[in-house]
């Protein structure tokens, strides 16, 4: 891989993480008018990478029409980018944009009732994975069904006002046993991700540089 | 022989309970509650509390900034936090930033405090768009958005969700970053997004902050609270305890009122299930 595919990328990124770390741990003025401008060019590069994004999944589904060229494919691809030109061509067509009563429309009309929908659906795919959790089949899962039952019965009025105990011990395994097993995810997590931070500095992060 | 009278025995049939009377029941239940309310008495826990009173306590005049991740999907679980944190704050002499992390997120707002259609209406509480509240629109790219926010807010936002320059605008003139904030409500409703606030906001700004996620994200929350969170509300449970504790009644009671009853099928299948299963294992 050449310089300035692989070691300038590099050099670039892990300067502007050094910059960002330092200010960090020592802030200075300085620092902060180089966050500052980091920050701005890390939202311009990020809204850039979104357009490349339209335009490179276009490009991909219109190829992958090509290759199949069934009715279903056609309507698939006819369908989906519709409604997406149809909510673009609204947004900057209309006076006001995003704010127009015109977009605000499809936002209301159609996009909430199809999106209210799909979070309907989860419940029948959620009931079943919840039951499989839910399942007794060692004292691991005992336990997960025990602390499970009684945060989602805490959740739900009618059972604390059967019994008003459930509240308060719905909130201790809240915020006892489970802080206690979360506090020791996150500290692994946060562990885990600065051994990536170290790793992708240093360039030895495979996942960030293999982009040919 | 013996697989068929294992076919046949109670255990079996139990552990073979067709689901679809459970989605049935399920949906049947849904209704019921919307024709006779239960009105059931409802508890206020300690994170709402802290949730409302960290909102209250807030000098008159401070700053909030608002990061909304409220998406319509789940707005049945959440219109209760909003509607209820809402009529809190414009019922407080606080000055308030709204921006939101997902792309609908300004047609909920829209819905839920647009200027005389909302259902926390604005101008009910005489509240001054650009003097009271300043609604920025969407802020994409997540976490980096929320950092450039913390460091600049006219590098994400030259114009607010109208269209007026953020310099023409009052109250804007002292605010473009975490130092001028006092406060952050934080919505959101994929779980590991409390993250995004603690790298972002917590820990390099010390800023207070609360926040309103769905019911199922509690427990990620949780590790967080008392220390970097000051309170917190999950799903449409807390957000009853909210609109009683803040005296703002609202849809919360419905929602609590339908998910008491729907969650019934849902429990009784889950104990059959584990009956099945224990009958299956011990006593045959």
């Amino acid at each position: 891989m050449s310089f300035v595919k692989r070691d300038l990328p590099l050099i670039i990124l892990s300067a502007c993480g050094l910059m960002l770390l330092l200010n960090f741990f020592v802030p200075t003025d300085i620092g902060n008018v180089v966050k500052a401008e980091l920050t701005t060019w890390t939202v311009i590069i990020g809204c850039i990478g979104t357009f490349l994004g339209i335009y490179y999944m276009t490009i991909s589904q219109w190829r992958l029409l090509q290759q199949t060229k069934t009715t279903i494919q056609y309507f698939y691809f006819a369908t989906i980018f519709g409604f997406m030109f149809l909510w673009l061509a609204v947004g900057l067509y209309f006076p006001g944009g995003v704010t127009s009563p015109q977009y605000l429309w499809l936002q209301n009309n159609l996009y909430r009732n199809q999106s209210g929908m799909v979070y309907g659906v989860m419940f029948f795919t959620l009931s079943s994975s919840a039951y499989r959790t839910f399942t007794i089949r060692s004292i691991e899962s005992f336990a997960l069904l025990v602390g499970g039952v009684i945060y989602m019965l805490r959740q739900i009025p009618i059972f604390p006002a059967i019994w008003p105990g459930l509240l308060p011990l719905g909130e201790w395994i809240l915020l006892v046993p489970n802080v206690g097993g979360g506090r020791g995810a996150v500290i692994c997590a946060a562990l885990a991700a600065l051994v990536v931070g170290i790793r992708t500095l240093s360039g030895r992060e495979a996942t960030m540089m293999e982009v040919q | 022989m013996y697989e068929e009278e294992k076919k046949d025995d109670i255990w079996e049939k139990l552990g073979n309970f067709d689901v679809r009377w459970m989605f049935l029941g399920c949906i049947v239940l849904i209704f019921v509650p919307m024709i006779w309310p239960l009105g059931l008495p409802t508890i206020v826990s300690q994170p709402t509390k802290d949730y409302y009173n960290a909102l209250v306590d807030l000098p008159p005049g401070s700053i909030l900034a608002v990061s909304f991740g409220g998406g319509f999907g789940a707005l049945d679980e959440r219109e209760a936090q909003f509607i209820a944190t809402f009529k809190t704050i414009f019922s407080t002499d606080l000055k308030m930033v709204i921006y939101c992390q997902v792309s609908e997120g300004p047609a909920v707002l829209e819905y839920i405090i647009g200027e005389g259609t909302g259902l926390a209406d604005p101008l009910k509480y005489g509240k001054v768009y650009g003097e009271d509240y300043v609604r920025l629109g969407y802020a994409p790219l997540g976490e980096v958005g929320e950092t450039a926010i913390t460091t600049n807010i006219r590098s994400m936002f030259s114009t607010d969700y109208y269209g007026t320059p953020l310099d023409n605008i009052p109250m804007m003139e002292n605010i473009n970053g975490a130092d001028d904030i006092d406060l952050l409500w934080a919505d959101y409703g994929a779980c590991t997004t409390i993250e995004w606030y603690i790298r972002q906001w917590v820990v390099p700004e010390q800023m207070p902050l609360i926040i309103t996620t769905l019911g199922c994200c509690a427990p990620m929350a949780a590790p967080y609270y008392p220390g970097q969170l000051i309170g917190f509300l999950s799903g449409s449970g807390m957000g009853t305890e909210l609109e009683i504790t803040s005296g703002n009644p609202g849809p919360g009671a419905r929602t609590s009122d339908i998910k008491n009853l729907a969650i019934l099928p849902f429990l009784l299948y889950l104990l059959l299930g584990n009956i099945s299963s224990f009958g299956k294992k011990y006593m045959r």
